[in-house]
């Protein structure tokens, strides 16, 4: 892996995956901006710190193509952001940054791979530069940009709106100033110094470093060797002195990190902010509503700053019970953002209600959480101004923001610059994080084996026969403790579809343009959850669907929408729901369907038919569309029609254990169905025996189980046995025979008849016994057996039993595809 | 004073090539004695009942339980096309463990010992392919007890040498 540099691989999945979701979330920018057709200053801010941090991490790992590309573009927009300039072809824009966001995303695909050179970015990195060019108005040559650009890049890029609010107050005593060096030869020290600025750029007001022009001059490498890297900072709202001194610390490769002058930012930061006063109520007899003040104190300690209360002696002295239940419990704390704070109180128990108490207007009513980030706001803002002497340049970067905007949480323009410290782990605390999906890999599979094991320990032979009452209470209690630790185990492996929902729009919006096509893409119930490894699994298929109804759905012309009476924009609805331990996905158009003769005959053509033509229903035809080889589309396109697409999405959906159906009217559209279980590998199932051999059927292919009675069975012509069950017939599998088993019993009366369903297609299977239904744990087959097509004779995989057997799960669809 | 000989016989570079560990199991099928790599063993069990996994070639028994891990059987008699014989007590599985962590039992008339092995111990399999059985051996141990047909335990379970 000499692709990055060197000490650099630990870092690569990191990277990747940040920066896949900074490109994601680029288009999503970008689509979110094409439709508004303009640019906000936000929009523009937001796209220039993506560049910026995708530029500096791509430094960093020594991807340097990578880097110019987006510092190509950073240049960009900064002229757009500094010059407004008129922009003269919006599209031509969008398609530079979206063609370079692919770019982007291409390469990192490529990094992945074991084998991987450096694309050359030039010609598109030219092209930005002309078009940034044109946008400056020509005054400057397209190399001049970069340069000009670059040095005041870092320091615009962090919380772009409170940055100019404080930079003119913030006097040179509030600078922390710290002097960091790196470890000895770990070479390119400037572009480590920039992975530094980048770390603590968004926990930082303000930011300053020298030698300042790290990111163009590579011989500030040695100049901070000797030197080490100067750094002055003002912490942002929120943010500790120390976080931002733990966080430079924690930089790979620096080695110290001194302080020379440390300013007065915690203290100032909360300074900054007038303290705030809440009275809290709690529930009627709740009793002891001093040791539950108390609590709320233990717990609001953690987000807020100077934290005093009324009565102070609530947990020494029990008396205060009574006063707080009278007067209430005034507590009075300093927050940058009191709403976490309300938040806290809000989710203490037993708090019924509480108030905010202002210290000089009169008191104002209970506030919900939103409200009260506009009155602490609105409040703070008076208060500043109130006490001009003291609070003075303290007081006047806080303040200054919230007057010219008294309802931030309404004013975009200030929004980013208080929702930045919570998102970027500065002050507030994080509450997600992200896990290595290997990790979570091994946590399902040890929850598999605590199943299997407690099966075996509470169907223990050695316990047959005993009466163990006590054992049995805690052994269903284990089962049901089993059964929550296996949900919240599943449940952290959920994902949303709506990011494989998401990539769909970029598809759209691209095949839009080629083609020509007005389409709309509607989402529906893209917050249903699906198990991570399968939503990773679902990506290309839906994209083969939603371009195969992009390209052949739609019709080409308007005016065949016109006169069918439709609305002349097309539209493609994504939907996803749950139903019965299943997920459904529907890629629904409402284009010109698919044409049922056309498939006949091509499917004639293509000698695939296994029955006289007349004998097909219009849904078999309709289907016949997911055979191999099979397109209807004559003219092979650059998106679809090659004859591979639906028979693959159909392998891939197969291969996560979902099915695909069509139904499709001709003339009114179509719509594409997928099944995909919730999960994969725990799966609801009957044992039973044939021989010897135990047997499992997922319970959700199972319609019934009975015994069969003589006139009941019916034979065809050839032979074939069939059961005769309310008026249906339905042919027999039995398992000894396709599996040359030794069966107990071959008498069909004797032994068990399992009637299953799969894809609309019903059978019998005849076994030995039922033994009951029971969890298992689907583990694949050894690779050495799947050698042998052990799955195209119907068994997906094996599971081990409560008493240590081993079972072979049943995969029906493939018994039942024979008969 | 074999050993010299030996030596003299085969390059010693030539037959660490050969070899994959300086100790080898032995164990026997019938009348003769093969040896393994060590480093392929995971562990030795006695036989246990062997679940059938339907439609796979004959030589695969089936599949065993080991710690919850559900890892196939092969008979090495059968492999071997030797007759086979019922299991008795000293009849063992020993579970081979390959680089890429994948299980698999052979099943072996009776486990014998633990020997190691010089480079000079070990020599080419005679250039004959007529008999079935010779197709997994790997190369002949010549010891003063005797000779050991070493198995090349890739080849054991897969035709083709693979573990895939």
């Amino acid at each position: 892996m000499a692709k990055f540099e060197a000490g650099m691989e630990a870092m690569a999945d990191a990277y990747v995956f940040e920066t896949t979701s900074l490109l994601e979330q680029l288009d999503q920018v970008l689509m979110k901006t094409e439709n508004e057709s303009s640019f906000g200053e936000e929009e523009i801010n937001e796209i220039f710190r993506t560049m910026h941090t995708i530029k500096g991490s791509s430094a960093m790992m020594g991807l340097d193509n990578m880097s110019k590309l987006a510092h190509a573009i950073e240049d960009m927009f900064y002229i757009i952001r500094e010059d407004n300039p008129v922009i003269s072809s919006m599209s031509d824009l969008y398609d530079l940054v979206f063609t370079a966001s692919d770019f982007l995303k291409a390469e990192i695909e490529l990094i992945q791979e074991d084998e991987y050179t450096a694309t050359d970015f030039t010609e598109q990195i030219d092209k930005i530069h002309a078009f940034a060019a044109v946008l400056k108005g020509g005054e400057a040559a397209p190399a001049a940009a970069p340069a000009a650009a670059a040095p005041a890049a870092p320091a615009a890029a962090p919380a772009p709106a409170a940055a100019p609010a404080s930079a003119g107050t913030a006097s040179a005593t509030d600078f922390t100033a710290v002097k960091v060096h790196f470890e000895e030869d770990c070479k390119m020290e400037n572009l480590r110094a920039i992975l530094v600025i980048n770390r603590i750029s968004e926990m930082c007001s303000k930011l300053e470093y020298i030698p300042s022009d790290i990111e163009t001059n590579s011989e500030t490498a040695q100049t901070i060797v000797s030197d080490g890297f100067e750094i002055n900072f003002c912490p942002a709202n929120g943010v500790t002195i120390d976080a931002i001194l733990d966080t430079i610390q924690n930089t790979p490769n620096v080695k110290t990190c001194e302080v020379m002058q440390r300013g007065s930012g915690a203290s100032a930061a909360s300074a900054d902010v007038d303290s705030t006063s809440v009275r809290i109520h709690f529930e009627d007899d709740c009793k002891m509503e001093n040791l539950r003040a108390a609590l709320v104190i233990n717990n609001i300690r953690d987000v807020c700053d100077a934290v005093t209360y009324e009565p102070a002696d609530i947990e020494s002295n029990p008396e205060t019970a009574k006063v707080i239940a009278d007067d209430g419990f005034v507590v009075h704390f300093k927050s940058e953002k009191p709403q976490n704070v309300f938040q806290v109180i809000e989710s203490t128990p037993s708090v019924k209600s509480y108030e905010v108490i202002d210290p000089n207007a009169p008191s104002a009513p209970d506030e919900g959480t939103e409200e009260g980030a506009a009155a602490a706001a609105a409040q703070a803002a008076p208060a500043a101004s109130a006490a001009p002497a003291q609070a003075a340049a303290a007081a006047a970067p806080a303040a200054a923001p919230k007057q010219e905007a008294p309802k931030p949480a309404a004013k975009p323009a200030a929004a980013p610059a208080a929702a930045k410290p919570a998102g970027g782990g500065g002050g507030a605390k994080q509450s997600l994080i992200s896990v290595n999906l290997n990790k979570l890999d091994t946590l399902l599979d040890l929850v598999g084996e605590i199943v299997i094991t407690e099966a075996m320990v509470t169907s223990n032979p050695d316990l047959k026969g005993l009466r163990l009452d006590n054992f049995q209470k805690s052994a269903r209690q284990l089962r049901k403790l089993n059964g929550d630790l296996q949900d919240a185990v599943m449940s952290i492996r959920m994902v949303p579809v709506s990011g494989a929902f998401n990539k769909m729009t970029r598809i759209v919006r691209d095949m839009k343009v080629k083609l020509g096509k007005d389409v709309d893409l509607i989402f529906e119930g893209e917050e249903t959850e699906v198990d991570k490894s399968i939503i990773d699994q679902l990506n290309d298929p839906l994209m083969h669907m939603v371009r195969n109804s992009m390209d052949h759905g739609i019709e080409d012309n308007v005016e065949d929408r016109i006169a069918a009476g439709k609305s002349p924009k097309g539209k493609i609805t994504l939907s996803a729901y749950n139903s019965s331990g299943e997920v459904i996905i529907v890629v629904a158009d409402d284009g010109q369907g698919i044409n049922p003769e056309a498939v006949l005959a091509k499917a004639e053509r293509n000698g695939i038919l296994t029955k006289p033509a007349s004998d097909y229903t219009d849904k078999e035809i309709v289907n016949m569309i997911m055979l191999p080889g099979f397109s209807t589309n004559e003219q092979v396109t650059e998106y679809s029609g090659r004859g591979v697409g639906m028979d693959v999405v159909k392998k891939n959906i197969e291969k996560i254990g979902g099915t695909v159906s069509i139904e499709s009217k001709y003339g009114e559209g179509s719509k594409f169905i997928i099944k995909i279980p919730l999960s994969l590998s725990i799966v609801d199932s009957m044992e039973i025996t044939v021989g010897s051999s135990i047997f499992s059927i997922p319970i959700n292919s199972i319609c019934e189980s009975f015994k069969v009675s003589p006139e009941q069975l019916v034979r065809d012509t050839s032979g074939r046995e069939m059961i005769m069950l309310r008026g249906e017939c339905y042919p027999l599998i039995r398992l000894y025979e396709i599996y040359d088993l030794e069966p107990v019993t071959v008498d069909l009366f004797e032994g068990i008849v399992i009637l299953v369903e799969t894809d609309g297609k019903r059978a019998c299977l005849f076994a030995d016994e039922l033994i009951g239904e029971q969890q298992v744990v689907l583990k694949p087959f050894s690779p050495l057996l799947s050698n042998y097509n052990v799955k195209q004779n119907g068994m997906s995989g094996c599971s081990i039993l409560g008493d240590g057997s081993i079972t072979i799960i049943l995969d029906v669809s493939n018994i039942v595809r024979d008969f | 004073m074999e050993e010299n000989n030996n030596m003299t016989a085969l390059p010693s570079e030539e037959s660490t090539d050969i070899i994959d560990s300086n100790e080898v199991l032995s164990f026997s099928i019938g009348d003769t004695i093969y040896g393994i790599e060590v480093i392929y063993v995971k562990d030795i069990i006695t036989i246990e009942q062997i679940t059938v996994v339907p439609k796979i070639p004959d030589h695969i028994k089936g599949v065993i339980n080991i710690r919850g891990r559900v890892v196939p059987v092969i008979s090495v008699r059968k492999r071997f096309g030797i007759e086979e014989i019922p299991y008795d007590d000293r009849t063992c599985i020993i579970v081979l463990e390959f680089e890429d962590g994948n299980q698999v039992g052979i099943i072996v008339d009776r486990v014998q010992e633990v020997i190691s092995v010089k480079p000079s111990d070990i020599s080419n399999t005679p250039d004959s392919k007529n008999v079935n059985a010779n197709r997994y051996i790997k190369s002949l141990i010549n010891l003063e007890s005797g000779i050991r047909l070493l198995i090349d335990c890739y080849k054991l379970i897969n035709d083709d040498g693979s573990v895939v």
